[in-house]
């Protein structure tokens, strides 16, 4: 059997949402043991932000898609970080591990006295990865976000979108998810570094400024011209055909982009009426006009139909998939990306493997995410050498449990 | 201080967006970065935007931007002598990146042989296998087939495509995951053997679209396009114009929607039992909308910021392009810096992301002009003057 790339490395992921349990879901498909604290009130809100105790009745928080995506191949342990006992068994997690995550909005963890000068006190090589919306720095060091605010902020909209439309979104929680690679790529980071010197340290990452690089494009416009871009919507001020064209069926739509004349002359093969249009100039300077062949044509076959026809002569094309197309994807399928598993609650699941992997076989996925609590007993006593009767004295304290209790106030990390 | 990526050797063969942004982390950390570029330079140094103060093949500023803290030799590995020459540069390499498919320019025991333990990081659109896997990608193909254009852009018309290099830059981001984690691997002594490590771009850039699929996986239905800005469940979500600027609005919780309603004296609307669930006001979100964006129309979008930030309400400012570089709490954490080149001059562009504090990144720091480490990059591996100026004369190698 191959030992697992980060194999020896240790996780304490405080973190909830989106952001830093994706980060963290880097390192344990690399191998890192990864584990999660919740507690039976302040459980993953990934899992629901609504709870009601009709929800909790319905363990409605073992059957979130979201929570279950991005936890795979996790440990779960519930421990109340604001009970005596609860903090000291944390201290003492973080004191044999390598790495700490959290996405705590700033203040929660200095007042629960866990944070960084807290956990470097007991590791003075811990790595902690903190990741506030905006930075722990700064005069908006404190405001609070979600995923959609740190897009907001980060005005990549503006480049997104009609000219005459509003900026435009392009994801309910865009920040969330890139700032939970830049999370993951920030704690490699460290940890080569400590690797390397004995050296741990304090990662800040402002998730808006991690969406700079996906605006590169405005941003770099900007510098060189002095002034923004215009939108452009799905046209190119460069290139054409260049946008959405409507596919047989209701909504249905794909996506053809010629860049350069040797894909013009590629799909003026296979679209009649097209050799009525000459270079870019005169396909640029007519654009409404053949867009209006071009959609005749992809008008009356299906998207999926379109894409394997253009692809084929190597035109840029794609079928805009649905949610439902892309778990049928033939490319997916054959290079098993959706990896079947069981899960307590829900049953079988499909997960996405890691992105990258080794040779042509996905990295294995060895288990879905875990229940509340599922492994108290796995850490508290085969790791840290508690007793049955400390475990059931912290059960019967509330300190650890596997169920959820109603929580008090806000549940999100915004 | 020496830098977290110090004696990490990476050439990037790829030339692409996604391999370039992938080094350009790596360099931004201290490692050895050197781009192979063919005779007539890297793609990207064909992209826009482009510089008016120089000319190619140093006038595009994306390729500058990816270009920064690295070397730039050019080789022409096509050729017998080119590929000989790049080999005898990967014997002390970490990292060999790549955009191709397939074994034809360059194969993993090619690499094996002179560098035993390589990894050998190809950043493709489709991965190294299956049917799409020598399909033409663009960034907006990417965006197709994860689900996520579906979701953008009006409920009647063609749904509305990402601009720029979104996708490629999230590929390379996530190619760096992977790689410096394959990287350390060999370092912790989990890894003794070269390795090839494939990545996906449409299967990094999935991270975005996974919980959706699981959720129509489990449920059938999928979700239909709601309008810009509108993402289902979340209401109210988006971004309204004020009197002099943008307003980006998020209201998830029952408090947020309280704080949000008291903050634009809307307080008959805050206790309305059916508008304690977000989808309780995304099913009304047609009367809601309506009524706070006329209230919003008439403030300042700094000041309404603030002050709802003031009450935890999830608000941002949406700065333009204009505005960014200004705004206080970006100048306040240097998140912009300069980059220079000896050809256009300096550029202003992000720093890289992440903050460490006791290892932070080169800030900005030297793009280099094409091919300006050629020659002293071959001798380093033994190539001297005259059979440079020979390889040069051949056309197997660029660079004065």
């Amino acid at each position: 059997m191959t030992v697992k790339s980060l194999h020896g490395v240790r996780v304490i992921d405080l973190s909830m949402g989106w952001a830093g349990p994706l980060a963290a879901r880097h390192l344990v498909d690399m191998g890192a043991e990864v584990i999660k604290v919740e507690s039976c009130e302040r459980f993953d809100w990934w899992r629901g932000w609504e709870a009601t105790e009709e929800w909790i009745a319905l363990n409605a928080a073992e059957q979130s898609a979201s929570f279950n995506t991005v936890n795979r191949n996790k440990l779960d342990v519930t421990l109340d970080l604001t009970s005596p006992d609860g903090n000291a068994l944390l201290k003492r997690l973080v004191a044999i591990a390598d790495v700490v995550v959290e996405n705590y909005s700033s203040g929660v963890l200095p007042k629960l006295g866990l944070d960084y000068a807290a956990l470097k006190a007991v590791n003075p090589q811990i790595v902690m990865l903190s990741m506030p919306a905006f930075g722990s720095s700064g005069p908006w060091s404190r405001y609070r976000a979600y995923g959609s605010t740190v897009e907001h902020a980060s005005g990549l909209p503006h480049l997104n979108g009609e000219p005459d439309g509003p900026p435009t979104m392009v994801h309910v929680a865009y920040g969330d998810a890139v700032g939970g690679l830049n999370g993951a790529a920030a704690l490699l980071t460290a940890l080569r570094h400590r690797r390397r010197t004995g050296d741990g340290q304090y990662l800040d990452l402002s998730q808006s400024e991690g969406l700079f690089p996906l605006g590169i494009h405005g941003i770099l416009h900007r510098s060189v011209t002095g002034h923004a871009p215009v939108r452009t919507g799905n046209r190119s001020a460069t290139c054409a055909p260049h946008g959405v064209y409507p596919a047989s069926g209701d909504d249905q739509w794909v996506v053809i982009q010629v860049l350069t004349e040797e894909q013009w002359g590629a799909l003026a093969g296979v679209v009649a009426g097209l050799r009525l249009f000459g270079g870019i100039d005169d396909r640029l300077a007519r654009r409404d006009e053949l867009d209006g062949v071009l959609s005749a044509w992809t008008r009356t076959r299906a998207p999926r139909e379109i894409m394997m026809q253009l692809q084929d002569v190597d035109v840029p094309a794609a079928a805009v998939y649905s949610a439902a197309d892309v778990i049928d994807d033939p490319q997916l399928a054959a290079r098993r990306f959706w990896q079947m598993l069981p899960r307590a609650y829900v049953g079988l699941q499909p997960n996405p493997v890691a992105p990258y992997r080794v040779g042509q076989e996905p990295m294995p996925i060895d288990a879905p995410a875990p229940t509340l609590g599922q492994h108290n007993r796995q850490v508290l006593v085969e790791l840290l050498g508690l007793t049955d009767a400390d475990l059931a004295r912290l059960t019967q304290a509330g300190v650890i449990g596997d169920r959820p209790v109603m929580p008090r106030g806000d549940r999100t990390s915004a | 201080m020496v830098a977290p990526l110090a004696g990490i050797r990476v050439l990037d063969i790829g030339g692409t967006v996604a391999t370039g942004y992938c080094g350009k982390l790596f360099a931004d950390h201290g490692a050895d970065v050197v781009d192979v570029e063919p005779l007539q330079g890297a793609a990207t140094r064909r992209l826009a935007p482009f510089n008016d103060r120089a000319r190619a093949p140093d006038n595009s500023a994306l390729h500058t931007y990816l270009s920064s803290n690295k070397r730039s030799v050019s080789v022409d590995v096509r050729t017998r002598e080119g590929r000989a020459v790049f080999l005898e540069l990967a014997r002390d390499a970490d990292v060999v990146l790549d955009a191709t498919v397939g074994d034809a320019l360059l194969s993993l025991s090619d690499l094996a042989a002179v560098a035993p333990r390589i990894v050998f990081s190809r950043v493709t659109w489709f991965g190294q296998t299956g049917p799409y896997a020598q399909f033409a990608g663009t960034d907006s193909v990417c965006h197709a087939l994860i689900g996520m254009v579906r979701g953008i852009g009006p409920t009647a018309g063609p749904p509305l495509l990402p601009s720029g290099y979104q996708a490629q830059i999230v590929g390379g981001l996530t190619a760096y995951i992977g790689t410096l984690g394959h990287v350390i691997a060999a370092e912790l002594g989990n890894r003794t053997a070269a390795c090839q490590l494939d990545t996906s771009i449409c299967e990094a850039n999935l991270c975005f679209t996974d919980v959706g699929v699981v959720a129509a996986f489990n449920t059938g239905a999928v979700a239909p396009r709601m309008g810009v800005n509108r993402f289902p469940p979340t209401f109210p979500l988006g971004i309204y114009p004020c009197r002099d600027g943008w307003i980006g609005v998020t209201a998830l919780t029952p408090g947020q929607w309280a704080a949000f309603c008291a903050l634009l004296d809307l307080n008959e609307l805050a206790n309305v039992p059916a508008y304690q669930t977000t989808l309780g006001r995304l099913a009304d979100a047609a009367i809601l909308e309506p009524i706070f964006k006329r209230k919003v129309a008439e403030q300042s979008a700094t000041e309404l910021f603030h002050r709802g930030q003031g009450m935890r309400i999830p608000l941002a400012l949406v700065p333009t392009m204009e505005e960014l570089f200004d705004v206080d709490q970006y100048v306040a954490r240097d998140a912009f810096g300069t980059i220079s080149h000896p050809a256009p001059g300096d550029l202003t562009a992000p720093m890289t992301p992440f903050k460490l504090y006791k290892t932070p990144a080169f800030a900005g720091g030297a793009a280099p002009r094409f091919a300006a480490d050629t020659r002293a990059r071959l001798a380093d591996v033994g190539i001297d003057q005259s059979e440079f100026d020979r390889l040069r004369r051949a056309n197997v190698v660029a660079g004065a």
